[in-house]
């Protein structure tokens, strides 16, 4: 259960969210909506970690997530519209070295998998500067996988869907279907809610900041 | 469930990415050392052939050629991570990011650093380079290029995503970079006249450790700022 209370968050000078509080359920997907600008992304590069909150905490149980960095960095992947993924490596090089990154030995075999699981094994070569930006995104989903072999709780994705063709989102959503079998949370920012076929939370940001 | 991989296999996996990124992109790596060959050359043909004008002041053009051709590069070592989102990746990962940043300036020392070693005869010929001084200069560029690609992380770091990065990285590290020109020339200056240049090597290496201690620190709070905004 993450518990976010009295979050108050400033861009520059303009207040994004001020005293925002709301609960993200354990083992459920909850589905960030909003209008455009309202601060979905904000949101979520908040609780992962990136944008400091002016006052407020964020609360996963009793803990507070961002007293122990190293912890919740294991605890959580991330992945937003920039992908960051490097142009001059090949997809397979891309998820690998994010795999090492993250400080997990993974072995040849459980990146194929993982590239298996978004249909990405026949583009392991290419290199990124070369992939369409729908294959992009699968490359970046692929290490969605990865988080069944290792102990990761949480996905923060923001706009997960945007360049995905219908096959893909049938991958995306078998993906996520399987993370709520192994009791992960799933925090997503999305337009198009009819996209998914599990059940979800909705938190309207709109109805929040009234 | 394989093991967890401790942070001097993190921090090695982050310089085998850079080199793996860095060959991909050969031209990178080419680049700096034909750079600096040309202003080298440059200076050379502006001086005339004199060779007594030439010996006075050819380890300054070293030093100043190095320096010059290493800035256009350094803008680029963090700002295409920025861009790309790999910097969001690495925030979100449990490695601290001062390790990180700290792998990234050891691997770009080491794609500086190689390249010039291997040219270096070449600049023995052009500066007509005493004989004695070889082993001085190696030490001397292989600290003080340390020293460089250190301050290179800062500046890099400080103008993430500001519009005009590539002016002003140059005048935010040069004032950092004063003293390794110093001591760097002092080196071989005091093996010129026969004098004991451990003095001065001892300076640079100082600076050197100052800079290896701080610069991690700084440069990932200037990172942090920087995907915050």
């Amino acid at each position: 259960m993450l518990y976010l209370t009295d979050i108050i968050i400033n861009r520059g000078s303009k207040i994004v969210f001020n005293n925002l509080s709301a609960k993200i359920e354990n083992s459920k997907v909850t589905i960030i909506s909003g209008k455009n600008g309202v601060g979905k992304s904000t949101l979520l590069r908040a609780i992962a970690g990136m944008i400091p909150l002016e006052k407020g905490i964020v609360k996963n149980f009793n803990n507070e997530i961002f007293k122990d960095k190293i912890k919740w960095g294991k605890n959580l992947i991330y992945i937003d519209t920039k992908n960051g993924l490097s142009q001059d490596l090949t997809v397979y090089e891309n998820l690998k070295t994010w795999s090492e990154m993250k400080g997990w030995g993974t072995s040849d075999d459980d990146l194929q998998k993982a590239l298996d699981s978004v249909d990405m094994l026949n583009h392991k070569n290419l290199y990124v500067s070369q992939c369409s930006e729908g294959l992009k995104k699968r490359a970046a989903l692929s290490r969605l996988y990865l988080s069944f072999l290792f102990d990761v709780k949480f996905w923060l994705l923001d706009e997960p869907t945007n360049e995905l063709d219908k096959k893909s989102i049938i991958l995306f959503n078998k993906l996520i279907k399987k993370f709520l079998e192994n009791k992960g949370t799933v925090l997503l920012a999305c337009h198009e809610l009819k996209l998914f076929d599990f059940s979800y939370e909705l938190l309207n940001l709109d109805l929040l900041k009234k | 469930m394989s093991l967890q991989s401790s942070f001097i296999q993190i921090f090695i996996s982050h310089i085998k990415r850079e080199f793996l990124i860095n060959f991909r992109s050969l031209v990178d790596v080419i680049s700096t050392i034909s750079f600096m060959i040309l202003i080298v050359i440059l200076f050379i043909l502006g001086i005339g052939p004199f060779e007594e004008k030439l010996r006075l002041i050819s380890n300054a053009i070293f030093w100043l050629g190095l320096i010059l051709a290493i800035i256009p590069s350094l803008e680029k070592t963090l700002q295409r991570d920025y861009d790309n989102g790999w910097l969001d990746q690495t925030i979100t990962s449990p490695t601290p990011m001062e390790i990180i940043l700290l792998s990234k300036s050891l691997a770009y020392w080491l794609l500086v650093i190689i390249p010039l070693v291997i040219s270096l005869p070449l600049f023995i010929v052009l500066l007509n380079i005493n004989l004695k001084l070889i082993p001085w200069l190696l030490i001397s560029i292989l600290v003080g290029g340390l020293s460089i690609s250190l301050i290179g992380i800062i500046g890099s770091a400080l103008t993430l995503g500001a519009k005009r990065g590539n002016i002003l990285l140059p005048i935010l590290i040069i004032p950092l970079i004063i003293p390794i020109l110093i001591f760097g020339v002092g080196i071989s200056e005091a093996v010129i006249i026969n004098e004991s240049p451990i003095g001065n090597l001892f300076l640079l290496i100082g600076f050197t450790l100052i800079y290896l201690v701080i610069s991690p620190f700084i440069s990932a709070f200037l990172v942090r700022i920087a995907i915050s905004r």
